[in-house]
């Protein structure tokens, strides 16, 4: 077997897993020879549309599923060996937890399979309800929790044992934007503090803000691997983005780049990965590229995807454009409703600050300073990652 | 000694493991309706039971069916739950795949198993210890209930509240075997035998004919029963003789008069002078073809713990009487206390929940909830009818006897047996004691089981992938 010392948090060798039908013959290929590596110490994307693979492959490193052929190696080892299963961090595609248990009796379960002393995990319990923003449920049962909290406890649960790896699956699915933040931001962090995460995501302005490298999947195969520069940087084109200028003024550059022999577009600047990522998709459908998940209707251009996709809402969708602001308001007043939940929010994000419950005229501003979240995040972190991270981020510092 | 302390630990994190897992399947069952229902269920009926049970009228009457009823409905419900618990635990994990994120933990597949199961087992330990405390109480305290005479009383206390050790007449089969051989040559010898018989029908024919000899006698005819290693729990205290016969040729009041002598048989050949022991005689008219018990002080075994019991037959009866040889007739000593026996007997009952736990977790490692409570509840009732089950299949199995003893046999060996002498309420009801070597026998047979059951389970689990959708 490989060393303990591997360079790679996880490595995988011509991984293939392939779904048979009751009697066993094979019907549905997930994951083709897959060699992935994913260096120590990094944020790893994996992304790609719905049954593309992303999760299969997932569930292999943790296994969960048996490959059909090749083995992945998950920290220089096997993952279903204790050694290594005690340094990962999961958290699966749903939070999947124990109805009847309340938020701490659930982080104590996952500790004690750590074997945490009661001493540690009532520390770290504290620390992690504080910073998901569920200290203030913590006896109130799972099973009332909306699907975002249950998600905050998933999320909580995977950094019981401070793991060396996180794999991530979904993680943001069903948090509101703050929680996206929140997620993201503590990615960064803990790559800041030498931990590797493996993230696994549709939400690629999410991925692209936190991933050092990504791998594109679809219908089992790697379509594209690598950082988020090489990825998405057209060599052939240069950019050069300024403030609104006059139609007299863009007249005199464009005459001087022709000059030059290039090509001059205005435009203003739009999502990147998100038109890199249908591109793929859409070039691997054009290739007739098998897959066994969703295949989605991909227009020629996004014009016309657009408008396809306003022709699926209405149809689907029996309100029009002019009663969805109805819908709107409505929405805001929910916003107000879950109010708590967010007070729980604010003071995660706002230290030291003893006013607990915040205004109801304050949320329209959700996003809170920025340096002082940054202050007890960072606090938190301490306290669950321990000096080790402390001493790497002086060093860097 | 570092090493030592060092595997010590992990012996220590590996029980934790496994203890997380248990404390968890018994809170989530405790706050599972279902627990709380049958918990209730119980608490309501027993003390209703305990109050309108009235058997056949007696004082030991109420007793005795309030504890069979009460026995009975607890211990069918705690199976109910645990088949429901133990079925539901392990499946419902697996199906709403809350077992991703145990399995993902530094925790062996077995580990979980086995805390599954455990958890179970704490349950219907809690659960039996709270019932079955409340049905020896309610046991105790109910002749005060109603009223009770003074005789009733006694008569509870000797044939109730006692665990009582039961001695059946043995047949020495070697000497029965020597005896009919010799008959059997005698017959050859002196050339009264039919050609054409053969030797295994004339054997079974003798053989049967001095079994009946052995326990009839004529008029003025005795029959002897010899016991050995009879050890009562105190002298002071009696011996129950139980037994039942026939008459050749019924008398018109349908009663046979006879003397009962019971006591050291051997002493009678060493003269007055070498007694030590009294031996009792007692004449009594009974009823033929009824079982009857008389009493006797227990001072008439010998130290040794040798009794004879004899029967003789008054010549004015004018007929044979004949002791059947499949209704035994049995010398009931008290050998225990009822508590003691009680505890046996729901030591028993909790083996048995053992087993169902560890077969329901052990069948959920591998099918969902609905195939594990079907095959879980197919079992337990198999293993009522155990006896009847098994007659049959060594019935049907007689002709294919190799392929038969390879495959069915051992796996009706895996079947429970809850029924015929492993019905532990008939134990109480008679005041039979439960025999230490019997309690070890039933329950370790059923711990046997469970582990084997379990470590069925332990392989399918480990080789199991958790995350492939079945349907």
């Amino acid at each position: 077997m490989v060393s303990e010392k591997s360079q790679f948090a996880v490595e995988t060798f011509g991984l293939t897993k392939i779904f048979g039908d009751w009697w066993g013959r094979s019907r549905v290929v997930a994951v083709e020879d897959l060699n992935l590596k994913v260096n120590r110490n990094e944020v790893f994307g994996l992304l790609g549309p719905n049954g593309s693979g992303k999760t299969t492959v997932i569930k292999m490193l943790l296994g969960l599923l048996h490959p059909t052929k090749g083995r992945a190696l998950v920290l220089g080892g096997v993952s279903r060996d204790p050694k290594i299963t005690a340094k990962i961090g999961f958290l699966p595609e749903e939070s999947y937890l124990y109805p009847y248990l309340n938020a701490r009796e659930t982080l104590d379960f996952y500790g004690r399979l750590f074997g945490l002393n009661s001493k540690v995990r009532a520390s770290r319990i504290d620390a992690l309800l504080d910073m998901v923003g569920l200290a203030g449920m913590a006896s109130r049962p799972i099973g009332t929790f909306s699907k975002g909290m249950a998600r905050r406890i998933g999320l909580a649960q995977a950094l019981i044992n401070d793991p060396e790896l996180l794999i991530l699956d979904e993680p943001t699915s069903g948090l509101d934007p703050i929680g996206t933040k929140q997620i993201k931001d503590l990615i960064v962090e803990l790559a800041k503090r030498g931990k590797t995460v493996l993230l696994c995501s549709h939400l690629l302005a999410d991925a692209e803000e936190v991933c050092d490298r990504m791998a594109i999947m679809y219908g089992g195969h790697i379509q594209r691997l690598g950082s988020v520069d090489e990825l998405l940087k057209q060599t052939n084109k240069r950019q050069i983005t300024t403030g609104v200028l006059t139609e007299d003024t863009l007249q005199k550059i464009r005459s001087i780049v022709e000059k030059h022999g290039s090509e001059f577009e205005v435009s203003e600047p739009m999502q990147r990965l998100e038109s890199y990522f249908i591109e793929v998709v859409r070039q691997a459908h054009k290739e007739k590229r098998p897959t066994s998940g969703a295949v989605n209707r991909l227009e020629a251009t996004q014009a016309d995807a657009t408008a396809a996709v306003s022709d699926v809402l209405d149809r689907l969708v029996s309100a029009k454009v002019e009663t969805q602001k109805q819908t709107e308001i409505k929405k805001a007043v929910e916003t107000i409703a879950i109010e708590p939940d967010k007070s729980v929010l604010t003071k995660l994000t706002q230290s030291g600050d003893e006013n607990l419950t915040t205004p109801v005229s304050k949320i329209d501003k959700p996003v809170p300073d920025t340096q002082k979240s940054e202050n007890i995040k960072k606090n938190i972190l301490d306290e669950l990652v321990g000096r080790q991270g402390l001493a790497e981020d002086e060093k860097n510092g | 000694m570092s090493l030592s302390a060092g595997r010590g630990w992990q012996r220590m994190k590996k029980m934790g493991r496994i203890w997380a897992v248990a404390r968890n399947t018994f809170v989530s069952a405790v706050r599972m309706k279902t627990a709380i229902v049958f918990m209730a269920m119980l608490l309501i009926l027993l003390p209703i039971l305990s109050l309108t049970s009235t058997g056949d009228g007696t004082a030991i009457g109420r007793v005795q069916s309030f504890v069979s009823y009460g026995l009975g409905l607890v211990s069918f419900l705690l199976s109910m739950l645990t088949i429901v618990v133990a079925c539901y635990t392990l499946s419902s994990d697996v199906k709403h795949k809350r077992v991703y994120s145990v399995v993902t933990k530094p925790i062996r597949r077995f580990e979980f198993v086995i805390g599954k199961a455990l958890g179970v087992i704490l349950l219907d330990l809690l659960l039996l210890a709270v019932f079955s405390g409340v049905i020896y109480g309610l046991t105790i305290q109910m002749p005060r209930f109603a009223k009770t005479s003074d005789e009733e009383l006694v008569r509870l206390k000797n044939e109730f509240f006692t665990a009582r050790a039961s001695l059946k007449r043995t047949i020495d089969e070697q000497a029965l075997e020597k005896q009919t051989d010799d008959v059997y040559k005698e017959l050859v010898r002196t050339g009264q035998l039919d050609e054409s018989r053969s030797r295994e029908s004339v054997m079974a024919e003798l053989r049967n004919a001095a079994k009946y000899n052995m326990y009839a006698a004529g008029p003025g005819g005795t029959v002897l029963w010899e016991f050995k290693k009879v050890r009562p729990f105190d002298a002071n205290e009696s011996l129950f003789i139980r037994f039942k016969f026939n008459a050749a040729q019924t008398p018109a009041d349908k009663s046979l008069y006879g003397v009962w002598y019971v006591g050291d048989y051997r002493q009678i050949q060493g003269g007055p002078e070498t007694m030590k022991t009294p031996i009792y005689q007692i004449p009594r008219k009974d009823v033929v073809g009824t079982m009857r018990e008389f009493e006797v002080p227990a001072d008439a075994v010998a130290a040794d713990g040798y009794l004879a019991v004899g029967f003789y037959n008054e010549p004015m009866n004018g007929t044979t009487v004949i002791f059947p040889i499949e209704d035994g007739f049995e010398v009931l000593y008290k050998a225990g206390g009822f508590g003691g026996n009680f505890i046996s007997a729901v030591l028993i009952m909790f083996a048995r929940l053992v087993f169902l736990a560890c077969l329901g977790v052990s069948l959920s490692t591998w099918v969902g909830f609905p195939v594990a409570i079907l095959c879980s509840l197919t079992i337990f009732f198999t293993g009522v009818i155990n006896g009847f089950v098994v007659q049959s299949f060594d019935y049907l199995g007689q002709n294919l006897t190799i392929f038969y003893s390879v495959t069915i046999k051992p796996l009706i060996w895996l079947l429970p047996k809850f029924d015929q002498n492993y019905n532990v309420n008939k134990y109480l009801i008679d005041a039979r004691m439960i025999r230490f070597g019997f309690l070890m026998l039933a329950a370790g047979v059923l711990l046997l089981k469970s582990l084997i059951l379990l470590l069925i389970g332990f392989f399918i689990f480990a080789k199991r992938e958790l995350a492939k959708v079945v349907i």
